[in-house]
């Protein structure tokens, strides 16, 4: 266990650098001037140059990405260029409250499709199964910013229920949660439901009832645990995906996140800003990941790690 | 729900002028009295003959009271009145409720009037000397000197950002005495007043020290609480600010970025201010009874430039044909109703120096004609760059455009660039045609004119020595009526050489609940709220 636990840090950490390396580049290839974007559409290219040289960036790449790797394995992640604040303490607030957001998200799409996906599965074939069919299919496809959009006319405006936008308190969480859940309920219910079709048919369920157990208890114990490690996977894919890609929503609901945060740092080519929120955001979904697969020893003894 | 307001305590006069003015319910004056520890019969004789108190009320606007909660037109991303934000306009409606300006404008009139300076004048021809006003202090209670001018000046200097370009020509910033500042330059330079508006004072003591602008301690109206970036910052009054104590208590700005939320939070109250409502948006508002919305035109316009060096903007002909084939007043008409009107001149008619022109009427048949003269009887392929997001129907006026100059025989392709490109191909004069808005920041033709339009500028490729020399001359005079015959003759040059189409100023909207007073719409877009009051809650 601990040498595997060795070798996945291991693993994780090359992961990390590979990452920092692609978005040190890529973000330098991308075109547009930290520079020049402080300086605005009125400066001269000399202004811009004078500027660039403060910055750092008049050296070569290999000497800026040589001081930037030392400065990050000494945990120093420099100031933004555009905040001029600690670029690690902004990006922790801003992870912080995304992630507030993404579990929200995810209890709510976990509370609604665990029910839904094992109504349909035992209902095949009916009206509800059909209904519950669509209102998926609906979750997977429609787009965030209008269905975000829409619950702001509807329960902001019209009924005045809820507050349209910000991030103050319970109330504001309530919308843009509900907007980042709809697709993980359309992918999850469709994912129970078709997992528990298939283990419903398997020789171990079908002895758990002839040894007379009771429906629910043959559901709950032998059916359901068997079909949770692909919908523990993409629960864990789907949150890593919320942490880095609830832009859209927070955009929507004001909603000052880590994903609106590197929209803005890149749009203002703040380099330090940009690499340390994508090396955050890495690094959630590596640990996500890891404690999926952790999830996996837990859930099926055969694949346990000896 | 914010409450957009809160019941302060009042003073008995306050009470009874808001009653007897109907601001205040009977309730909310029994209940206001009895805080006072006026109760009984005494507060029901009140009640009934308020006059009698009301007589002996003196009108007090000391006591600020009540919030106010605006929402910006577009993300806030800086606070630091000299660094890269400075001119935004999100920054700008910030930076002036906190710090001060040693010359401000008139929010009526337009004029300079003394702020942190109470008088200022000319000393020689290069050397501006300013008196500053005596016993200012900062909101931490330090004294307000020359130092804090000094520092703040250069400090725009070494930071090289978009204000630096307007202080160039400053040699040296003296501060001889506490409450006198002396500003030399190398050159003549007539605009120190007007640049002096944009010049937001802090304290020397703190301005260049890691963190300040975190948690600025200011000069201004109201004294800085919180900024959490995408989220809200706070302020609340300056009770002991030199021009007298603001009459809101507190000011939230949030941070919206979706305009139909943004919206939705002005009909719902969760704010009571915001302003740049897009066209297609306005009608619906006001439908509203319960808001307020007031327009002004603004110092902000639509320009489409020609890259003077490459062919065939070469052509001052070429240039002129493009211009005769946009009809303008249907493009205002449709696409930009109450929000645009048609421009005039190569500067908006609210700024110093505006001086109307020939208008370029709607004549493709001209415009072919003059494309024939220059050789191009069969018209040309071109391009034309901007940045989605820099005014409102900005996509929708390129297409416009483009089938406009498609009618003449002039192809254009439309290049939508990313802003970072876009500035970095703006500079470099990578373009053939660039279409954007600007703001004149300063409220004088001196901020676009003498600094775009300069062979040495360089911005658009466009070199004439007559408009240079002319240019030249307007920078160096300090008599504002020789100013302005400067401008209205470089505003001639520009606008009958074409060396852009200026087709569109845009009218500024400021949209709040109603009972809101106090507010004077600018043309700035940079509005002031120390003289803004909410209506007292019943």
């Amino acid at each position: 266990m601990l040498r595997y636990l060795i070798t996945r840090t291991g693993l994780s950490l090359l992961v990390l650098w590979g990452a920092l390396t692609i978005v040190f580049l890529a973000i330098r290839i991308v075109p547009g001037d930290p520079a020049a974007m402080m300086i605005g559409p009125g400066g001269t290219e000399e202004d811009i140059d004078a500027l660039r040289t403060r910055l750092g960036l008049a050296e070569s790449l290999p000497v800026q990405y040589g001081r930037y790797l030392s400065d990050v394995v000494r945990m120093d992640f420099g100031d933004s260029l555009w905040l001029n604040r600690p670029v690690a303490s902004e990006v922790f607030s801003r992870v912080a409250a995304t992630a507030r957001l993404a579990a929200a998200a995810a209890v709510i799409g976990i509370a609604v499709s665990f029910p839904l996906g094992i109504a349909a599965a035992l209902k095949r074939g009916t009206v509800l199964d059909g209904l519950i069919s669509i209102v998926s299919l609906l979750g997977q496809s429609v787009p965030s910013f209008w269905l975000g959009i829409m619950l702001i006319l509807v329960f902001a405006r019209q009924w005045q229920l809820l507050p349209s936008a910000g991030s103050s308190g319970w109330s504001h969480l309530v919308l843009p949660a509900i907007t980042l859940a709809m697709p993980l309920i359309g992918v999850l219910t469709r994912l129970i439901r078709s997992g528990l079709l298939d283990v419903l048919h398997e020789d171990y369920v079908r002895t758990a009832r002839a040894k007379g157990l009771s429906p629910r208890a043959v559901l709950a114990n032998h059916a359901m645990r068997n079909m949770l490690i692909p919908v523990v996977t993409v629960v864990g894919l789907q949150l890593g995906n919320l942490l880095g890609g609830a832009v859209i929503v927070e955009t929507v609901f004001g909603w000052p996140g880590v994903g609106r945060l590197l929209v803005d740092a890149i749009n203002q080519r703040d380099y330090p800003l940009v690499q340390v929120a994508i090396l955050f955001i890495t690094a959630s979904f590596i640990f996500i990941n890891l404690l999926v697969d952790l999830s996996y020893g837990m859930l099926d003894p055969r694949i346990r790690i000896q | 729900m914010t409450p957009a307001n809160r019941t302060s305590p009042a003073t008995l006069s306050d009470l009874v002028r808001n009653y007897t003015t109907g601001t205040i319910s009977r309730r909310t004056l029994v209940q206001g009295l009895a805080a006072l520890g006026v109760t009984g019969s005494l507060a029901g004789a009140i009640a009934a003959r308020p006059e009698l108190v009301a007589a002996q009320a003196t009108p007090s606007s000391t006591e600020p009271a009540g919030e106010l909660t605006l929402s910006l037109a577009s993300s806030l991303e800086g606070i630091d009145p000299h660094g890269a934000f400075a001119v935004e306009g999100s920054t700008s409606i910030v930076i002036t409720m906190y710090l001060d300006t040693l010359i401000a404008r008139d929010p009526e009139t337009g004029d300079l009037i003394p702020a942190l300076a109470t008088s200022w004048e000319a000393t020689s021809d290069t050397s501006w000397q300013f008196t500053l006003r005596e016993g200012v202090t900062f909101h931490d209670g330090t004294a307000f000197t020359s130092a804090d001018v000094k520092a703040s000046l250069e400090r725009v200097l070494d930071l090289e950002g978009p204000l630096a370009p307007l202080w160039v020509l400053v040699d040296t910033v003296e501060a001889p005495d506490p409450l006198t500042v002396v500003i030399n330059t190398t050159e003549p330079m007539g605009t120190v007043p007007v640049n002096a508006t944009l010049l937001f004072i802090g304290p020397a003591a703190g301005i260049n020290e890691d963190g300040f602008w975190n948690n600025p301690v200011g000069i201004g109206p109201f004294r800085f609480v919180s900024w959490v970036p995408d989220s809200e910052l706070i302020v609340e009054a300056n009770p002991d600010y030199w021009g007298g104590s603001p009459q809101l208590e507190r000011v939230v700005v949030r941070d919206i970025p979706e305009p139909a939320a943004r919206i939705t939070a002005l009909e719902t109250g969760e704010i009571d201010f915001t302003y740049n409502i897009a066209p297609d948006q306005l009608p619906a508002l006001e439908g509203n009874q319960d808001l307020a919305i007031d327009t002004t035109p603004s110092y902000t316009y639509y320009f489409n430039w020609f890259n003077g060096q490459r062919e065939p903007y070469t052509d001052a002909r070429v240039r002129q044909a493009m211009a005769y084939a946009l009809d303008v007043d249907t493009m205002v008409t449709e696409l930009m109703a109450g929000v645009g009107q048609r421009a005039q001149a190569p500067i908006p008619t609210t700024v110093f120096g505006f001086a109307p022109q020939t208008p370029y009427d709607y004549d493709p048949e001209r415009a072919m004609a003059l494309l024939e003269e220059a050789g191009y009887p069969d018209g040309f392929e071109t391009t034309v760059q901007w940045n989605p997001g820099s005014g409102p129907q900005d996509r929708a006026l390129i297409q416009t455009m483009i089938s406009y100059w498609d009618a003449i025989g002039v192809r254009v392709e439309s290049l939508e660039k990313e802003r970072g490109l876009w500035i970095d191909d703006l500079v470099a004069l990578n373009w053939d045609m660039n279409f954007q808005t600007n703001t004149v920041r300063t409220g004088d033709a001196d901020f676009t004119l003498r600094r775009l339009y300069t062979t040495e500028a360089n911005r658009n490729g466009y070199s004439n020595p007559e408009l240079d020399e002319v240019l030249v001359a307007s920078a160096a005079s300090t008599d504002q009526a020789e100013r302005e015959q400067f401008f209205a003759e470089a505003c001639r040059i520009i606008w009958d050489e074409a060396v852009g189409i200026f087709p569109i100023d845009l009218i500024a909207n400021y949209v709040y609940q109603d009972g809101i007073e106090g507010f004077v719409p600018v043309p700035s877009q940079v509005p002031e709220f120390d003289t803004v009051r909410v209506p007292a809650e019943d």
